[in-house]
């Protein structure tokens, strides 16, 4: 019962316009659009306010899966079937001689001279895998969504960064089924240029990394946003934000990069405990924005703490909770991401088989039988389309003067 | 120069559907012969005036609205210059095509001074793929709109345009084109996923966009449906032809132009 529901036209067209008309409100849903602001209460409580990972969302898909699945199951003999020329009852008879048959059915693209002809036979097969490419795709995105590991990080011009140490990465999402921990990798930033104009493209942000295996092999690379780099199955991207550093050397820890949020387009700060655990704030303006192509200019740095203001110059120590520190350079910080997607393959095959059936099913594929008896000959024809046409072509071409 | 080959092939495009509408109206075949050829005349200034552009700005025709909807009208006159030379049948259907790349051309014509420096993500054989496909698939679904509304045409007026082909091999047509359609929106899908995926680390974000065009082949998939697996044809395919049509449309041009996506850059304008 369920399996018959399961394979029926019917519920297979149900889902899918269900499954468009909910994809076509998540769209022009004002919270799902970029700076759309956050979704209304009612929409959180029918958990709408991220429509796409909504039971509801889900459920429809499962749905398609399950009646693309029925929809397919057992296809694959019929159409290895219809390609040695058991047709359906739906074929074209055209009965006549069997040399004009034969040069009509040519001249439609029908090539063999046995009984059984075919024109384009391999794009029979094109609903079948075009179906079969959609589970794939399916099973793929969610084995991608169960495995998956992504997170975002920062570094500061001259830093190094282990990225499973705690606290590395800002916002981390992963898979139920995904790794426990980030990538056992250290990321330097060798060099960082946020306005770098490369040719024929408006200026961005360009990286000079170099990641460390755990192996201690070396892999350096420019990374842009165009594209990311690939180390053991980690893909590390360039983000869009970027800002400035104070880097501080502190005595007997050595170097650490203070990362200060723009605060306005000449001023950025940044707060943090100093080292007896009091909060205090290092602010720096700009001669120029902070985004200027040329340059920030002149930068003035201070130390705030409560009412107390102190200007800190470079090389110049001051107390930094009862410690002595300096501050050693003003650097550029930019914003990265790492992916680990094992699902992808699957994905990726899933596409292909897609777009492999897609290009098939251009194909205007049919299979053609002819049978001789008694002084009679016909032939059986079976199109994917212009069933009717073929048949009228037949009988002008048989009627045609000459 | 520029300009005045703009407007040369503008004037070629304008007085092909002059031509086109009269021959249909007063049913005068060399009348729409004449149009044709006007109109695929214009080509050639035409495609003066997008080399230039490439040059000035030194990237493909993708970046503006002018750019964009310029490149899809030339698209859509030399695929049907093309199908005009293989098929006799097609001929007439130059009279539905003019006015198309007629209207593309108006409406990008009110950007044509604006200019933009390419993001950096455009860096991309994907973004080839992507924007290479969306075109066709614009030309495509087009034809096969084309293809629905002369079906229309001719079912309701049987005597009229004795060159255009029978209702049911417009039918045919229509139903060959919706599927080359599907099959390149696909790509353009697909492409733009894997893009996404080189210069952001996602391969899909449910932008407004993104979402439309997986909706848009969504949509495809059930008109396609009909006519499999209900035997659907004739009129009422035609009407669902038109249909898929609108849903181009929106996916094409109507969102980047009326919702915040990060798909906006390809149709900037004021
Ligand atoms: C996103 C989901 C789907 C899409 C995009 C899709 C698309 C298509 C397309 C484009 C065709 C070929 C139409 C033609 O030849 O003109 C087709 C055929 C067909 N579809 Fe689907 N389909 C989907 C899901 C389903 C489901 C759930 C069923 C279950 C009933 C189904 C059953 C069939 C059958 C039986 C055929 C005809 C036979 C064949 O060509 O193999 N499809 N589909």
């Amino acid at each position: 019962m369920i399996w018959r529901l399961l394979r029926s036209a019917a519920f297979a067209r149900a889902i899918l316009i269900y499954l468009a008309l909910f994809g076509g409100a998540g769209a022009w849903a004002p919270w799902t659009q970029a700076e759309g602001g956050p979704a209304p209460a009612w929409a959180s409580t029918l958990w709408l306010d991220h429509p796409f990972s909504s039971p509801w969302f889900l459920a429809g898909v499962a749905a398609l899966f399950a009646s693309t699945f029925a929809c397919t199951w057992g296809r694959r003999a019929r159409i290895a079937g219809l390609r040695r020329g058991v047709l359906p009852p739906g074929a074209v008879t055209l009965a006549g001689d069997e040399g004009p048959l034969r040069r009509f059915l040519a001249a439609q693209g029908f090539r063999g001279d046995g009984a059984v002809l075919h024109r384009f036979g391999t794009a029979l097969w094109a609903g079948w895998v075009l179906h079969v490419g959609l589970l794939v795709l399916i099973a793929g995105v969610f084995a991608q969504q169960a495995l998956y590991d992504q997170g975002t990080f920062i570094l500061t011009e001259g830093e190094l960064k282990q990225l499973a140490q705690p606290d590395a990465i800002l916002m981390r999402e992963r898979g139920r089924l995904g790794p426990v921990d980030p990538p056992d990798l250290a990321v330097a930033l060798e060099a960082f240029d946020p306005t770098r104009k490369q040719p024929g493209y408006a200026p961005d942000r360009l990286s000079e990394l170099r990641v460390f295996k755990a192996d201690g092999a070396v892999v350096a690379d420019t990374l842009d946003r165009a594209h990311g780099i690939e180390v053991d199955g980690v893909e590390i991207y360039q983000g869009i934000r970027s800002g400035l550093s104070v880097v501080l050397d502190v005595r007997g820890m050595g170097p650490r990069a203070v990362v200060l949020q723009e605060r306005h387009h000449r001023e950025a700060a940044a707060e943090v405990l100093d080292l007896r655990g009091r909060p205090v704030r290092f602010v720096v303006t700009t001669e120029r924005d902070l985004h200027d192509v040329s340059g920030t200019g002149r930068t003035l740095i201070r130390l705030e703490h409560g009412s107390q203001e102190l200007l800190l110059s470079p090389e110049a120590p001051f107390d930094f909770g009862g410690t002595q520190a300096k501050v050693t350079g003003l650097r550029r910080w930019g914003s990265f991401s790492y992916a680990r997607s094992p699902g992808m393959p699957a994905v990726h095959l899933g596409f292909v088989l897609i777009l492999a059936g897609c290009a098939l099913l251009v194909l205007p594929a049919g299979v053609a039988v002819i049978e001789s008896a008694g002084g009679r000959t016909e032939a059986r024809v079976q199109l994917q389309r212009g069933r009717d046409l073929l048949e009228a072509d037949w009988q002008a071409s048989t009627t045609e003067p000459g | 120069m520029q300009s005045t080959l703009f407007w040369a092939a503008v004037t070629a495009y304008a007085v092909a559907t002059a031509l086109g509408i009269a021959g249909f109206a007063f049913s005068r075949e060399r009348w729409l012969a004449a149009g044709r050829w006007v109109g695929l005349g214009g080509l050639l200034p035409h495609a003066g005036a997008i080399a230039l552009r490439w040059v000035e700005v030194g990237h493909g025709p993708y970046n503006t609205r002018y750019e964009v909807l310029s490149a899809q009208a030339f698209l859509l006159v030399a695929a049907f210059g093309v199908i005009a030379l293989v098929s006799r049948h097609l001929r007439s259907l130059g009279a539905f095509v003019m006015p198309m790349a007629f209207l593309l051309m108006g409406f990008g014509v009110a950007t044509f001074d604006t200019r933009r420096e390419v993001p950096i993500i455009f860096k991309s054989w994907w973004l080839i793929l992507h924007i290479g496909f969306a075109k066709l698939f614009g030309v495509t679904v087009a034809l096969a709109a084309i293809c629905a509304g002369a079906y229309l045409w001719k079912r309701r007026r049987p005597g009229s345009l004795q060159r255009l082909p029978d209702p049911p091999r417009l039918d045919l047509y229509a139903h060959q084109f919706l599927l080359s359609a599907f099959l390149f929106l696909g790509v353009m899908v697909a492409a733009g996923a894997l893009w996404a995926n080189q210069s952001w680390g996602r391969y899909w974000g449910w932008d407004p966009i993104e979402t439309t065009s997986l909706v848009t082949w969504i949509a495809f998939g059930v008109i396609l449906h009909f006519r499999v697996l209900h035997r659907w044809e004739g009129a009422r395919m035609a009407w669902l032809t038109l249909l898929a049509f609108a849903f181009a449309l929106v996916t094409l041009y109507v969102v980047a132009v009326m919702v915040p996506t990060i798909h906006n850059s390809y149709m900037v304008g004021p």
